[in-house]
């Protein structure tokens, strides 16, 4: 939160238009005008032009017409005359009932060649505008932060028949959460997918993207998924039942309400209008990517560190440990950077794997350095962790006296050493998961990998504000999340530890 | 005993003065140190080492000023290997490792390089070492502040301190202090942590117990009882962090939030290379293994100094 705070009130609101073609095109005062509008759009400032505020005057007074008006022509023209401008009365109007609510009123006046022609883009403008403070905006970002449908969603007065239901879902078979004057038409439903269970019912709003994604809300940035269309055999829901199955590449579990009208052909295919088709794609959206390369990094980092920490601690100062030992310095103290570049150079030309994500032939192979990458270092900081833990374990006195005992080594290490070391380890699990994703800031980078790490980098590089804020939520929910299951799990795994309260002090 | 026996011997007086004094060899802390540190060969090899860098990076910018815009209108020095430099330029050191993307002499700018990552390291080092170590240390030995600094704590460790540094530098923009203001000021916090638990262990044992009894000021007891037991954990610290910041370096002015352009340093030398590292493999991999070089020997320098600062090796 501190961080979105900074953002909003630190950075030069004007970066944000560095690389905006409309504000590059546009000159004098259009191009004010638009910087306005581009601010208010991002929640900077309150805006109202005096355009706005005749249309809604006149509106009132003569219905449709009101453009005809000879009086509204004559208000709309009173502003490109500098010199008398403030005689016309609704301009004294807009000003005084502006003025009384705290706006600033800024009259841009018309600039003109010495001949008397405008110059482009430097029609007069008024216009009343009020900042918002930052901790106005960083109340509307946490109002709007969760969002859950409801039947009133939809403000369509001819939908009489409102509702939320489980029904039979004739595309997976299995029962779904359908709804009737929600946005989405299917809220919860399953299908063979991972994660299996699909949410449209709650929708986390992010924030909006300022210049990366023009606008778009950053959750369905990152939920995108991209690459081809991918066209199954499929039924519409009007159709279900019969024997007409089309190709087409159409998700209608993502189906949304179409407030505008319905087309002839789509009353045919559709039987409510929930027609608005979103597509499947054969590609992962960035989310999925991220996910898969940590996921599967994670894995193979514990499936190889911790069996590697635990032969280290049991052949301690042989040559085995001593290489392992070498391997961790290397792995901790070298920069991320320069060991990634190395495996990448290695993988590319020895094993002809390809380098940068986008030109890959086959996606897979594309996967398999970056998650190499991810896992290696993993994997070290595992093996030490693995190897201390076992160490120290190793010199108690419990275990000095199971040998007096006579218990053999073997059950000595299985029964007691790894079983007391591996505690700490699981409840780093969820923590290294988030690891892995974090780490993903550099590794996506490098192989160009379309994922969250890659959208933060390219935000800072693009002075995108608000997927900077946006992924730092991302992260710092993450983190959090992360560090709520680590301790479930140690209290799940750990007897000394629970949540219950106990007799005693 | 008969008298003759009894002739054999002198009686001493006891002493009271003498009887005071240890034989013993005389302790001397720093001096067991060193000795336990340079007991080991390789210890020699990488301060030699070490100190070779520091020369270098120091000494070599002096008389070798790096100019990256020296020939950024001469297009035709560009991307030259080291052979191609060498039979352009005539052998040198400047054109020793080739030339960089903007005609740029890749030997001198490694060291300038090498420079700044170190300046930054030490900068950063002393500024969170010190700020950590106070801090921590009033941390662990005050109850009521550690309730207050665990919140305090809490709340901004639970933000990736990647992500902290990188949209901190991204704010204020960047530039060599700037820099060094974002990595420092949460930085502390995880040392003071770390020093925190340290200082709690030590803070309830019997010995320092019995000197607050017997009425020390607490200045004291943290000077005399609590510190000198940290000394191995500070070095261990500075082992661990001293890296950490120059990879940092790196890891920044790669995803382009670094140092600026003004500031040669070898995050930014990676950062232009790396597109065509694979066509102009001299370009990239000099800063590369020169940031490589300076984090591992630091690393290893600093873990086994912590090993030699630990008493209980000095037996």
């Amino acid at each position: 939160m501190t961080v979105m705070l900074l953002v909003y009130s630190l950075i030069d609101r004007k970066v944000i238009f560095q690389t905006d073609d409309v504000w590059n095109k546009r000159s004098n005062n259009e191009r004010i005008i638009y910087e306005y509008t581009q601010y208010q759009k991002y929640g900077y400032l309150e805006f109202y032009n005096y355009a706005t505020f005749l249309q809604q005057k006149y509106v009132g007074l003569y219905g449709d017409s009101y453009s005809k008006n000879p009086d509204f022509i004559k208000d709309m023209a009173a502003i490109q005359k500098p010199k008398t401008y403030l005689e016309n009365e609704s301009v004294q109007e807009f000003i005084n009932s502006y003025e009384s609510k705290g706006y600033n009123v800024v009259y841009l006046e018309p600039l003109t060649y010495t001949n008397g022609r405008v110059k482009p883009g430097g029609t007069g403008y008024l216009i009343a505008t009020r900042e918002r403070s930052v901790f106005l905006r960083l109340w509307d970002y946490l109002k709007g932060f969760i969002t859950i449908e409801t039947v009133k969603d939809v403000k369509d007065p001819g939908l009489t028949d409102r509702y939320i239901r489980i029904e039979k879902d004739p595309y997976s078979g299995f029962f779904a959460l359908v709804g009737s004057g929600t946005t989405h038409k299917y809220l919860v439903y399953f299908d063979g997918h991972f994660p299996f269970m699909h949410w449209n019912w709650i929708h986390i709003n992010l924030g909006v993207s300022y210049t990366k994604y023009r606008g778009q809300e950053i959750t369905d940035v990152i939920n995108q998924p991209t690459g081809d269309l991918d066209a199954k055999l499929v039924q519409y829901p009007a159709l279900v039942g019969t024997d007409q199955w089309e190709e087409s590449a159409v998700d209608f579990h993502k189906l949304t309400y179409n407030n505008g009208e319905v087309s002839e052909m789509d009353k045919e295919l559709f039987n409510d209008k929930y027609t608005v088709v979103t597509y499947r794609r054969k590609g992962l959206s960035m989310l999925e990517n991220s996910f898969v390369i940590g996921l599967i990094a994670t894995i193979f980092a514990y499936l190889l560190g911790i069996p590697l920490g635990v032969l280290n601690a049991r052949n301690k100062d042989k040559l085995g440990d001593k290489l392992g030992m070498w391997y961790i310095i290397f792995i901790t103290s070298v920069p991320s950077l320069a060991y990634i570049f190395l495996f990448a150079a290695i993988g590319t030309t020895l094993f002809k794997l390809p380098y940068a994500f986008a030109n890959a032939e086959v996606k897979i192979l594309a996967y398999i350095l970056p998650t190499i990458s991810l896992t290696l270092p993993h994997m070290g900081s595992l093996m030490m962790w693995m190897r201390r833990y076992m160490i120290d374990q190793m010199n108690s006195d419990y275990v000095k006296f199971a040998r007096a005992e006579g218990m053999s080594e073997g059950e000595i290490f299985s029964q007691h050493i790894a079983r007391n070391a591996i505690i700490p380890i699981i409840h780093g699990i969820p923590a290294n998961i988030l690891a892995c994703l974090v780490g993903a800031i550099i590794t996506e980078r490098v192989y160009a990998v379309p994922g969250v790490g890659n959208l933060l980098t390219n935000a800072i590089n693009g002075h995108d504000n608000g997927i900077i804020v946006a992924c730092t939520v991302f992260y710092t929910s993450l983190s959090i999340i992360a560090l709520i299951l680590g301790d479930l799990l140690m209290a799940k795994y750990d007897p000394r530890i629970s949540f219950e309260t106990k007799g005693g002090r | 005993m008969s008298a003759k026996e009894k002739n054999l011997f002198t009686f001493i007086d006891h002493d009271t003065i003498e009887s005071e004094k240890i034989i013993a060899p005389r302790y001397s802390y720093w001096r067991s140190v060193f000795r336990v540190f340079f007991k080991k060969k390789s210890n020699w090899v990488l301060l030699g080492l070490f100190l070779l860098l520091i020369l270098g990076a120091f000494i070599i910018p002096m008389f070798a000023p790096y100019d990256p815009n020296e020939n950024v209108t001469r297009a035709q020095y560009f991307h030259k290997s080291p052979a191609e430099a060498i039979r352009t330029f005539g052998f040198s050191f400047k054109w020793l490792l080739g030339t960089g993307g903007f005609g740029n002499s890749i030997s001198y700018g490694i060291w300038s390089s090498a420079k700044t990552s170190l300046l930054l390291a030490v900068i950063c080092a002393a500024i969170n070492m010190v700020v950590g170590t106070i801090m921590g240390a009033i941390w662990g030995y005050s109850k009521r502040f550690d309730q207050v600094m665990l919140v305090i704590y809490n709340i901004i460790a639970n933000v990736p301190y990647i992500l902290v540094i990188t949209v901190l530098v991204y704010i204020i923009g960047s530039g060599f202090w700037s820099f060094v203001f974002a990595l420092t000021v949460t930085g502390w916090l995880s040392i003071a942590y770390f020093f925190r638990t340290q200082v709690m262990i030590i803070r309830d044992r019997e010995y320092s117990l019995a000197s607050r009894c017997l009425g020390s000021p607490i200045t004291r007891v943290i000077s005399k009882n609590i510190m000198p037991f940290q000394t191995s954990v500070i070095v261990t610290i500075l082992a661990r962090e001293l890296p950490s910041y120059i990879s940092m370096e790196v890891f920044l002015s790669y995803i382009g939030v670094g140092l600026g352009a003004q500031v040669p340093s070898l995050g930014r030398m990676i950062q232009e290379a790396q597109t065509a590292f694979l066509i102009y493999p001299w370009e990239f991999w000099p800063p590369v293994a020169v940031a490589a070089a300076i984090t591992i020997i630091l690393y290893v320098l600093g873990q086994n100094l912590a090993d030699a600062t630990d008493p209980r090796t000095h037996m």
